[in-house]
C-alpha cells in the first residue's frame, strides 16, 4: 500500500510537470504580448520593454527560468496586476470560489441524493418521473439563464437577497443556488441508478426477509452501498466547482478564480495563467489520488488490480 | 382365471408409442436477442420515446424551419429591430404574447407622469399605446403605476408582416436564425460526439485490452490532457484554424474523448478476463477478432449511452464559448450565440432569450432522457 | 465491510471539512472589505458617494499605469504640475505658474511650497525629476513613459533606448520649488501633458523604500492629491477614497468619501443602482431602451473616435482611392449611432472629435470648435459611394472584391461588425465582406502585422491638441499600420512640431488642411464619436468629465440632495 502511494505520488509529479510544460509552450504560442499599451508603442520601444521582462529570450530559456522558479516555489509576478505575486492573486481569488463551490457541492449533492433516493424507492411512479424531470431540467438548463432568473426574481423584484457583489454569507446564497443545480441533478440521477441496482440485490432481499422495516432497508442497507460509487463522480466535479464558474462569478460580480483565469488568458498574463493552471491541475490530481485511495480502502479487489497495474 | 382375465388386454389395444418431441423444455414465446429485448424495453419507456420524436422533429425543423418564411439569416433592417413575436391567428389570443405588442409597467408621481413616461418609452406614438392604470398613486415619488401596451406592428405600419418569434437587434427574423442556430449547434454536437466516440473507443479499448504498462501510460496521458485548461486549447485552435465551426469542433474533440476512453477502458478491463473471452482466446482467435466479435458487442450499450450524454455536453460547451465571445462567427448563429445575445436583453425583450433557451433545454432534456432510456434498456437487470 | 464504510465516510467528511476550512479562512478578507464599504454608506452627516467600477485597478504606479482605471485613480489621489478643470481649462496644481523661453524649448515651473505628501514630506521639484526619469528609464519597463515623453522632453528617446544615462533627461530641479524642463521641440500642448498620469511626481525616498512592493496596496502608496486610496490591494474588488486633509487645497474638496465596487455586467450595475446601493451606473445599448425615459438618465459625450482602418498593402482593391472612398460613404452611420449604439454617440464625419479642441486665439475663427470649422468631410451617401465604387472597379478591371473585416470586441462592437459587413456587402455590388472576430490580443497582433483588410479601430486623445489624432497617419507613424502615406500630409503635420511649433494659429491651419488631405485620400472611414449613457443620481454633483487622462475629476464634486 505504502509503495503504491509513493508510486502514485511520483506519477502525480510527472503529470504536473508535463501539464506545466505543455501549457507553457502552448501559452507562448498565443498571439500578442502581455503589454497593455502595445498598440501605442513602436516595435523598437516594445522590444525594449519586453527585454526588461525577459520576454525576448527564446521560449526554452524562458521555460527553464520559469521551471527553476517553480522548483523554489516561486510562481512569478503578474503582468496585469503590476508587481503583484501570482500566489497572492491565487489566494485572494480562490477564497470566494472555494466557498461557493463547497457550499453548492454539499447542498446540491445532499438534495440530489434525497431526490435520487425517492425516485429509486418509488421507481416508475409519479414521484420518480417528477424527480427525474427535476434532475434532467437541472442538468439541461444553462446555469447562466438560471442565475439571471434567480437574480431578477429574488434580488431585484423581491429584494430578499443582495443583487450582486461579495460580502457576508447572504451574498453567497443566490450564486450557490445557481451553482448547486448541476451537482444536484448529477447526484440525483446517479443515486437513482445505483439504488435501483442495490435495492434489487440479494442482500436487500435478505434484509427484507428478516423483517427489517422498509425505511431501515433503504437507509441502513441500501443508501450506504449506493453512495460509495458517487465519490468517483463527485471528485472531478468538486474540482470544477471549486475552481469557479466564470459566468456565475461575472453575473453576481464575485471576485473569483474562474473569472480571473479567463481575464488572464485574454490579457496574456503568462505567470497568472501558469499559476492558475497548475493550481487547477494540482487539485485535480490530488482529488483523483484521494478517490483511488479511498476506493482501494473499501474494495480489496480494486486495491489489488490497482496496485499491480 | 377370472383375475387373469382382467390382465388380459386385447392385443390390438397395444399400439406402439409414437415418440413425440419433449415439449417441457420448449420456449413458447418467440426467441429474442439481447438487442430485441433492449429495443422492447426502450419503447416501453414513454419519456424516451417522446424524446426521440422530439429530437427528430427538431432536426427536421433545423433543416426546413428557415425555409418556412421569406426572411433570410442575414436580412438586416434596423427599422424593424427588436420587434416582438407576431403570429397569424394566435395573435388574437393575447396571453400567449404572440400578438406583436410590447408592454411594461411605468411609474411616475401621478398617473399623468407615469403615462408620459410610458409614451416617451414607446417612440411617442400615443395613438398606438393602450394605457391601463394599475395604481393611482398618492403623489409621492414613483407611486403611480400604469400598464402600457404598445402595438408596435401597427405603429410601424407593418401589421401585415409576421415575425413569428420577433426580430433581433439588427432586425433579423428570429425564427430563421433560431433554426439555423439549432442546425449549427446540432452539427457541432454530432461531429464532436462522433469524433469523441471513435477516438475514445479506440484509445480506451487499447488501454484496457493490453493493460499493464500500456494502460498505465495511456491513463496518465489522459490525466495530463484533462489538466491542460480547455480555454488555452480553444484560443490556440482559433489561431491555428480560422475561427468558426471547425475550430470549435476540434477544440471540443481534443479533450472531449477522454471521458469515453475512461469508460470503455473500464468495461474492457472487466470483460477481458471473463470466461467467454478466455474461451475465445483458447480456441485461438486473434486479438482483432476477440475485440471485434466479443468485446465490442458487449460494450456497445455503454458506448451508445455515453454518446447520448456527450451531445448535450457539446451543445453546452459551445454555448459557454459564445458566452465569453469565442463561439461561432457572425452572421452565422448558434443556440449559444443567440442565448448570449438574448441574455443582454433579458428584462426588456425576454422573447430574444426565451425561445433559444427553451429550445436548447428541450434538446438537452431529450438527449438526456434518451440516454437514460437506453441505459435502462441495455441493463439486463431491468428486463422484466 | 461496515467498519470500512464508516472509515470511508469519516475520510470523506475530513476532506470536506478541510476544504471548508480553507474556504472559510480565505474568504474572510474580502467580506471584511466589502462590509466596510457598505457600512460607510450609512454614516450620517458625511458626504459619501458610491460608485461601480468596470474592473479592478491594475496599477497605481504612475510610471507603469496604462489603462483608464489606473489613470482615473492616480488623478484622484495625486496631483501633477497642473490639473484639468471645467471645459479642460488648466488649473493650478503643484505648480502655481510657469514661464516659457522665447524659443519655446525651456519651461520653468514655480511650485507651491505648501504641498505635502500623505506621509508629511513636502512635494518638491526633485519629486518630478525622479518620477520623469523613472518613467523613461528602460529598467522600469514603462510603456507610457516612452510613449508620452519621447520626442517631447529632451533626450527622452535616447534614454529610453538605453543610449544615454537617465541623468541626461531634460528636467532639472532648481532648488526645491523650481522645475526647469527642456523640450526636444517646442510643444504647444505641453501644459496639458503635465496633467497626465505619467507626469505625476513621486517621492523618491518612499518609492525606493518600498521597492517591488511600491503601489501594490494602499499601504505602499503616497497621495498628494485631493483623496487618499484606502482598503486597496492590487486584486481588490472594492476600495474607498477618503478626503486628504493634508491636501494643499483641502478646503475646496467637499466629498468625505467615495466607495467603489467592481461590477462588470451593466445589468448588475443597474440593479444595484435601482436598489440604491450605488449612485451611478453605466448603461449598455440594450439597457438604454429601458432607461432612456428614467429621470436620472444622462448622456456623457466623450472624445474617443471610432473608424475603419483600410489596409492598403494586403488587398490591391484597397490600394485604390476610389474603392476606399466608396467604402467610407457606403454605411449608414446614423443608424449605427441611433439603433446599435443607442447611447448618445455622435456620427463622425472627420477624425477629430467635436468639443475637443478650439481654434487658438490668434486665428480668424478663434474659439470655434475645430470640427465645426472643418465640417463634415465624409458622409453617408449611397449615390456618391456607388459612383466611386464603379470608377474604382473599372480602374481595377474587376467586378468582384472580397474583403475581410476584423471585428472589435468592445461593447456593441460585435453587432456593429455584423451590421457593417452586411451594409457594405449590400450597398456596393460585387463586394463581399466577411467578418472575422478574434480575441483582443490576436486583433492587436494582426493589426501590427498589417494582416487584415478592414479593421474597426478606436482612438482616444492623450493630450489636448489635434496632433494626438493626426500624428496617427504619418507615413512612419507607429499606429499607421495600414500603409497610408502622403508626403503632403506628412509635411503639413511635421511642420506643426518644427518650424510652426511656436505659431499656434498656423499650426491649426495646417491641422485643418491635413485633415482634408486625409479624407481626399479616403485613408480611413470614420464611424462615430463615443458617448456613454448612464444613470446618475442627483446626489452626484460637480463631477467634471475630462476629455483625456483621468475620465472623472472629483476635486470639485459634492453630494446633492437625493430627491
Amino acid at each position: 500500500m505504502f509503495r503504491y502511494i509513493l508510486q502514485r505520488l511520483f506519477y502525480m509529479l510527472i503529470t504536473l510537470f508535463i501539464i506545466a510544460t505543455v501549457t507553457f509552450f502552448m501559452m507562448k504560442m498565443l498571439p500578442g504580448s502581455p503589454l497593455s499599451a502595445e498598440d501605442k508603442l513602436s516595435e523598437e520601444q516594445k522590444a525594449i520593454v519586453l527585454e526588461k521582462y525577459g520576454l525576448n529570450d527564446p521560449v526554452p530559456v524562458q521555460y527553464l527560468r520559469y521551471m527553476g522558479g517553480l522548483v523554489k516555489g516561486d510562481l512569478g509576478v503578474s503582468f496585469a496586476f503590476d508587481n503583484t505575486p501570482v500566489t497572492k492573486i491565487l489566494m485572494d481569488r480562490m477564497g470566494p470560489s472555494l466557498q461557493l463551490g463547497f457550499q453548492s457541492l454539499l447542498i446540491g449533492s445532499f438534495i440530489g441524493i434525497i431526490l435520487g433516493l425517492i425516485a429509486a424507492v418509488f421507481r416508475n411512479g409519479a414521484i420518480d418521473y417528477t424527480s427525474t424531470i427535476i434532475a434532467v431540467l437541472g442538468s439541461s438548463i444553462p446555469n447562466f439563464v438560471f442565475a439571471g432568473i434567480l437574480q431578477y426574481v429574488f434580488a431585484v423584484r423581491l429584494e430578499w437577497f443582495p443583487v450582486a457583489l461579495w460580502g457576508g454569507f447572504e451574498y453567497s446564497i443566490l450564486p450557490t443556488i445557481a451553482l448547486m443545480i448541476f451537482p444536484m441533478a448529477t447526484a440525483a440521477r446517479f443515486i437513482r441508478t445505483e439504488m435501483v441496482d442495490v435495492l434489487n440485490s440479494n442482500f436487500i432481499l435478505t434484509a427484507r426477509a428478516k423483517g427489517i422495516s422498509e425505511v431501515g432497508v433503504v437507509f441502513k442497507h441500501g443508501l450506504r452501498n449506493g453512495l460509495i460509487p458517487l465519490i468517483t463522480v463527485i471528485g472531478p466535479m468538486a474540482v470544477s466547482m471549486m475552481t469557479g464558474s466564470m459566468v456565475i462569478e461575472q453575473i453576481f460580480a464575485i471576485p473569483g478564480i474562474g473569472e480571473q483565469f479567463v481575464t488572464s488568458v485574454t490579457l496574456n498574463d503568462y505567470p497568472t495563467i501558469m499559476g492558475t493552471t497548475l493550481l487547477f491541475a494540482f487539485l485535480f490530481v490530488v482529488i483523483i489520488l484521494i478517490i483511488d485511495l479511498l476506493y482501494g480502502l473499501i474494495d480489496p479487489r480494486i486495491r489489488v488490480s490497482g496496485g499491480n497495474s | 382365471m377370472a383375475t387373469n382375465d382382467q390382465n388380459k388386454i386385447p392385443k390390438e389395444l397395444l399400439v406402439p408409442l409414437v415418440r413425440k418431441e419433449d415439449t417441457s423444455e420448449k420456449i413458447s414465446g418467440p426467441s429474442r436477442t439481447f438487442m430485441q429485448d433492449a429495443r422492447r424495453a426502450f419503447f416501453k419507456n414513454k419519456l424516451a420515446v417522446i424524446s426521440v420524436f422530439l429530437v427528430v422533429i427538431i432536426i427536421l425543423m433545423s433543416i426546413f424551419g428557415p425555409q418556412m418564411n421569406e426572411y433570410g439569416t442575414d436580412d438586416q433592417d434596423l427599422t424593424r429591430a427588436k420587434m416582438p413575436p407576431h403570429v397569424p391567428v394566435l395573435e388574437k389570443i393575447s396571453w400567449l404574447g404572440l400578438d406583436g405588442t410590447l408592454s411594461g409597467k411605468y411609474r411616475g408621481n401621478d398617473v399623468e407622469a407615469a403615462t408620459a413616461n410610458a409614451i416617451a418609452r414607446y417612440d411617442n406614438k400615443e395613438e398606438f399605446i393602450d394605457i391601463k392604470v394599475v395604481d393611482e398613486g398618492d403623489g409621492s415619488r414613483n407611486s403611480a403605476v400604469v400598464d402600457a401596451t404598445y402595438h408596435i406592428y401597427d405603429a410601424k405600419d407593418m401589421s401585415d408582416q409576421y415575425f413569428w418569434l420577433g426580430t433581433d437587434t439588427l432586425g433579423r427574423d428570429q425564427w430563421t436564425r433560431l433554426w439555423e442556430g439549432t442546425r449549427v449547434s446540432l452539427i457541432i454536437a454530432f461531429v464532436a460526439a462522433v469524433i469523441g466516440l471513435v477516438v475514445g473507443v479506440a484509445y480506451g479499448g487499447i488501454a484496457g485490452f493490453y493493460g499493464g504498462k500500456v494502460d498505465n501510460v495511456m491513463m496518465r496521458i489522459i490525466e495530463i490532457l484533462v489538466g491542460i485548461p480547455n480555454l488555452v486549447v480553444v484560443l490556440l485552435m482559433m489561431l491555428v484554424l480560422q475561427p468558426g465551426i471547425t475550430s470549435i469542433v476540434v477544440a471540443l474533440s481534443i479533450t472531449g474523448w477522454t471521458g469515453m476512453a475512461r469508460i470503455v477502458r473500464g468495461e474492457v478491463l472487466k470483460l477481458k478476463n471473463q470466461e467467454f473471452v478466455l474461451a475465445a482466446r483458447t480456441l485461438g482467435q486473434s486479438n482483432g477478432k476477440v475485440i471485434m466479435k466479443h468485446l465490442l458487442p458487449n460494450i456497445s450499450g455503454i458506448i451508445i449511452i455515453n454518446t447520448m450524454f456527450t451531445i448535450p455536453d457539446a451543445i453546452f460547451f459551445e454555448a459557454f464559448l459564445s458566452f465569453i465571445g469565442l463561439g461561432i462567427v457572425p452572421p452565422d448563429a448558434s443556440l449559444g450565440s443567440l442565448i448570449n445575445a438574448g441574455f443582454d436583453n433579458l428584462r426588456l425583450y425576454p422573447y430574444l432569450l426565451v425561445y433559444p433557451a427553451v429550445l436548447i433545454s428541450l434538446i438537452m432534456i431529450a438527449f438526456n432522457l434518451i440516454g437514460d432510456g437506453l441505459r435502462d434498456a441495455f441493463d439486463p437487470k431491468m428486463h422484466k | 465491510m461496515k467498519l470500512k464504510n464508516w472509515a470511508l465516510l469519516l475520510a470523506f467528511g475530513l476532506i470536506l471539512s478541510v476544504l471548508a476550512a480553507c474556504g472559510g479562512g480565505s474568504s474572510e478578507k474580502p467580506s471584511d472589505n466589502a462590509g466596510k464599504g457598505t457600512e460607510g454608506t450609512a454614516t450620517e452627516g458625511e458626504n459619501v458617494l458610491n460608485f461601480v467600477n468596470g474592473d479592478t485597478i491594475p496599477s497605481m504606479d504612475p510610471s507603469l499605469a496604462t489603462d483608464e482605471y489606473g489613470f482615473q485613480f492616480l488623478g484622484t489621489t495625486m496631483e501633477g504640475l497642473y490639473r484639468l478643470g471645467e471645459n479642460a481649462q488648466i488649473q493650478e496644481g503643484i505648480a502655481i505658474d510657469h514661464t516659457v523661453s522665447d524659443d519655446g524649448l525651456t519651461w520653468t515651473f514655480n511650485l507651491r511650497e505648501d504641498a505635502k505628501w500623505s506621509n508629511g514630506d513636502p512635494v518638491t521639484a526633485n519629486d518630478f525629476v525622479y518620477a520623469w526619469q523613472r518613467a523613461v528609464n528602460p529598467d522600469t519597463g514603462s510603456e507610457y513613459g516612452p510613449y508620452m515623453m519621447n520626442g517631447v522632453i529632451k533626450n527622452a528617446t535616447a534614454i529610453s533606448t538605453g543610449e544615454a544615462p537617465v541623468e541626461d533627461l531634460g528636467v532639472k530641479a532648481d532648488g526645491d520649488y523650481t522645475l526647469v524642463v527642456e523640450l526636444e521641440n517646442p510643444t504647444a500642448y505641453f501644459e496639458s501633458l503635465t496633467t497626465f498620469g505619467t507626469f505625476l511626481p513621486l517621492n523618491q525616498k518612499f518609492v525606493e523604500e518600498q521597492g517591488d512592493k511600491f503601489a501594490t496596496s494602499s499601504d505602499t502608496l503616497l497621495a498628494n492629491g485631493p483623496f487618499i486610496l484606502k482598503d486597496w490591494e492590487s486584486t481588490s474588488n472594492s476600495w474607498n477614497l477618503v478626503k486628504n486633509d493634508d491636501y494643499w487645497d483641502a478646503d475646496t474638496v467637499q466629498l468625505d468619501k467615495m466607495t467603489y465596487e467592481v461590477v462588470k455586467k451593466p445589468q448588475t450595475g443597474v440593479d444595484l443602482y435601482e436598489a440604491g446601493t450605488v449612485d451611478r451606473a453605466p448603461l449598455s445599448s440594450d439597457l438604454v431602451d429601458q432607461y432612456a425615459t428614467h429621470e436620472d438618465y444622462t448622456v456623457e459625450p466623450q472624445t474617443a473616435m471610432y473608424f475603419l482602418k483600410m489596409n492598403e498593402t494586403r488587398n490591391e482593391a484597397l490600394a485604390n482611392t476610389n474603392i476606399r472612398a466608396a467604402i467610407s460613404r457606403a454605411f449608414d452611420k446614423e443608424a449605427i449611432v441611433n439603433e446599435i449604439l443607442n447611447n448618445g454617440s455622435l456620427v463622425a464625419n472627420g477624425i477629430l472629435p467635436s468639443d475637443f479642441s478650439r481654434m487658438p486665439e490668434d486665428s480668424p475663427e478663434a474659439g470655434t470648435d475645430f470640427r465645426e470649422v472643418n465640417g463634415d468631410l465624409v458622409t453617408y451617401d449611397v449615390d456618391a459611394a456607388l459612383e466611386y465604387w464603379n470608377k474604382g472597379l473599372e480602374e481595377l478591371g474587376t467586378d468582384a472584391v472580397e474583403l475581410e473585416l476584423l471585428g472589435d470586441d468592445g461593447e456593441s462592437a460585435k453587432v456593429m461588425g455584423e451590421y457593417l459587413s452586411n451594409q457594405l456587402s449590400t450597398t456596393l455590388p460585387g463586394l463581399t465582406v466577411t467578418l472575422k472576430n478574434v480575441p483582443f490580443k490576436q486583433r492587436l497582433d494582426l493589426d501590427s502585422n498589417m494582416d487584415y483588410d478592414l479593421l474597426i479601430s478606436g482612438w482616444g486623445p492623450d493630450y489636448l491638441d489635434p496632433y494626438t489624432f493626426l500624428n496617427l497617419f504619418l507615413t512612419d507613424g507607429d499606429n499607421n499600420k495600414m500603409g497610408y502615406s502622403n508626403p503632403k500630409y506628412d509635411e503639413l503635420i511635421n511642420a506643426t512640431t518644427t518650424e510652426l511649433a511656436t505659431d499656434n494659429a498656423a499650426r491649426y491651419e495646417n491641422f485643418l488642411e491635413a485633415e482634408k488631405v486625409l479624407f481626399e485620400d479616403a485613408a480611413i472611414a470614420p464611424i462615430y464619436q463615443k458617448a456613454v449613457a448612464q444613470l446618475v443620481s442627483p446626489k452626484v454633483q460637480g463631477v467634471i468629465v475630462n476629455p483625456f487622462g483621468a475620465t472623472y475629476e472629483y476635486k470639485w464634486a459634492s453630494v446633492g440632495s437625493a430627491e
